[in-house]
């Protein structure tokens, strides 16, 4: 079952851009990957989910029921986690949580601690005397703590440090695979979503110019190739489906697409020392789409 | 509720400000009118001004001698600090959410829109409640000691029902600001200028008989504080257009806020 569903969305502020007939579907217990820079219309397609915004065109649907029409039951059902956050400064952390956790219509006392404790959470502070990175942190508990089905991560890792970060997508992980919760992943810092993502979108200026399984982004795409040996003449290596040649210390190295056999034939034409070959990382598939 | 409480405690700092300016403002003034009380010279003096000045501040209606006829000149005074703490309380219960960005979290959670303006507008309501309660407070403690009648007492409580209806209308247009103007920053300086506007509207409109139409845009001139005191009456055709403009407003503040863009 779709647990998103997305079709034709577009958003324009005025004339200004933010995203463009978007369609895609995100199934139930998937973590769905959204990825692109700054400003290609991620933190608009998560608001329109969250009926801040309403849309120009086109129709988004949320465990079945539109957007824009069922906002409230919708929400009921989401975690939203925004790239900022922000609260109402004068209040303590206890008491925001315990705020937030009385519009669900259910106990969330105890999750509220677990979550509390697994972020290191001093809940006793005020809002305005918390850093930027624990804000962040009231953030994750705010947006677990009512355990959503959809959990909205709109990227999330920035401010917290590495250690706050692992036992994040630890718990984001348990969410998905205990409580069987779906995640929708937006991020530029393409490294965590290829560790956390099942399937991933690439956004690029308000349109979607990819989406695909992980492992097929991977596999259908550039291997990286270099190759060490003594005396390496780099143009060997310069034919069809190479990209990227370079030579540095005594080493060739560059990005194949094709038929693998034939660059292998031109690899042992000679003798090498050394090959590696290696699937690229997201991060340079997305640079790829974007070059 | 639990909004409602929130909200209240968040603007308990703002209420009690807004008291201790009114405390003093009322204080003040009354210390003002121990020069004028039963003190004839004063009439006289006043008798020798030209009649447009007297018009202007309102002193030709009333007997400034007596602590009715201080009241009935006061008035206009009072009005404008509880409209304009009024209209700036509607226009920012709404507009702070944006502004603050916490938008984000407050309409995230699972409740409608139009629920947030409901209690947001009883909360501001409650606060001028509040503050007309200190008004009246004040008014009758420094009235006490210039042993006042009935009729000042009749009078006193008619001023604060009118000026109530006064407060409503503005918390209403704050309201319909805050949810209509885009952009946070606008809806509060829309609020006062509209205000101040609508008061030297309410000036021009005495001047001259043919500009006499212009009192129906002006709330400040829907309650005359000569017609309170010596007939003892508001007029009902303005409170129908009272309940009128704020029917219009917060109608027109639930329909925009309900279907527009945050601004985040």
């Amino acid at each position: 079952m779709s647990i998103i569903e997305v079709d034709n969305l577009t958003k324009y502020y005025g004339k200004a851009r933010g995203i463009i007939d978007i369609s895609f579907s995100v199934d139930e217990g998937e973590i769905f990957g959204f990825v692109g820079p700054n400003g290609a219309g991620k933190s608009t397609t998560i608001r329109l989910f969250c009926s801040l915004i309403y849309p120009s065109g086109g129709t988004a649907k949320i465990l079945g029921k539109d957007c824009f029409k069922h906002g409230p039951e919708i929400r009921r059902e989401i975690g939203y986690l925004p790239s900022e956050v922000f609260y109402y400064d004068r209040m303590k952390v206890i008491d925001l949580l315990k705020y937030s956790a009385s519009f669900y219509g259910k106990d969330c006392t105890k999750r509220l601690y677990e979550l509390a404790e697994i972020m290191d959470l001093d809940l006793k502070r005020r809002i305005d005397d918390l850093s930027y990175g624990n804000k962040k942190k009231v953030g994750i508990v705010q947006g677990l703590l009512h355990q959503p089905e959809l959990i909205l991560l709109d990227e999330p890792t920035a401010g917290l440090d590495p250690l706050m970060q692992r036992n994040f997508f630890k718990l984001i992980r348990e969410e998905n695979e205990e409580r069987g919760a779906t995640v929708f992943f937006s991020s530029h810092i393409l490294g965590e979503v290829q560790r956390m993502c099942g399937r991933v979108a690439i956004i690029k200026e308000g349109r979607i110019v990819k989406i695909e399984d992980m492992k097929t982004l991977q596999k259908d795409n550039y291997k990286k190739i270099r190759v060490t040996a003594d005396d390496v003449d780099e143009k060997r290596f310069d034919v069809d489906g190479v990209r990227n040649l370079e030579k540095d210390n005594g080493a060739v190295s560059f990005f194949y697409v094709g038929d693998i056999n034939v660059i292998m034939r031109i690899i042992s034409e000679k003798e090498v020392s050394d090959v590696t070959i290696e699937e690229p990382t997201l991060e340079e598939i997305f640079m790829h789409y974007y070059e | 509720m639990n909004i409602f409480l929130r909200e209240l405690k968040a603007n308990l700092k703002s209420l009690l400000i807004w008291g201790v300016i009114v405390i003093l403002f009322v204080s003040e003034g009354f210390a003002e009118f121990s020069a004028f009380a039963g003190n004839p010279e004063m009439l006289a003096i006043l008798d020798q001004m030209p009649p447009a000045l007297l018009a202007a501040f309102n002193l030709d209606a009333f007997n400034l001698t007596t602590i009715a006829g201080f009241l009935g000149v006061m008035f206009i005074y009072f009005a404008l600090l509880l409209s304009i703490s009024a209209v700036m309380w509607g226009s920012d219960i709404i507009s702070k959410e944006e502004r603050d960005k916490t938008v984000e979290f407050s309409l995230t959670l699972p409740i409608p829109r139009g629920r947030l303006v409901t209690v947001k507008t009883l909360v501001a309501t409650v606060n001028c409640i509040g503050l007309l309660i200190i008004t009246w407070g004040v008014s009758l403690a420094n009235a006490a000691k210039y042993q006042p009648d009935s009729q000042f007492y009749s009078f006193l409580s008619l001023c604060m029902l009118a000026l109530f209806i006064l407060q409503m209308i503005f918390l209403a247009v704050g309201i319909f600001l805050g949810c209509a103007v885009k952009h946070y920053k606008r809806s509060n300086s829309v609020a006062v200028s509209l205000l101040l506007g609508t008061y030297f509207l309410s000036i021009v409109s005495g001047l001259d008989k043919d500009l006499g139409f212009l009192k129906y845009f002006s709330p400040f001139t829907y309650f005359d504080p000569a017609m309170l005191l010596h007939e003892s009456r508001i007029d009902i055709t303005f409170v129908w257009l009272s309940a009128g403009i704020i029917a219009v407003c917060m109608f027109g503040a639930y329909v925009t806020y309900s279907k527009r863009d945050m601004y985040i």
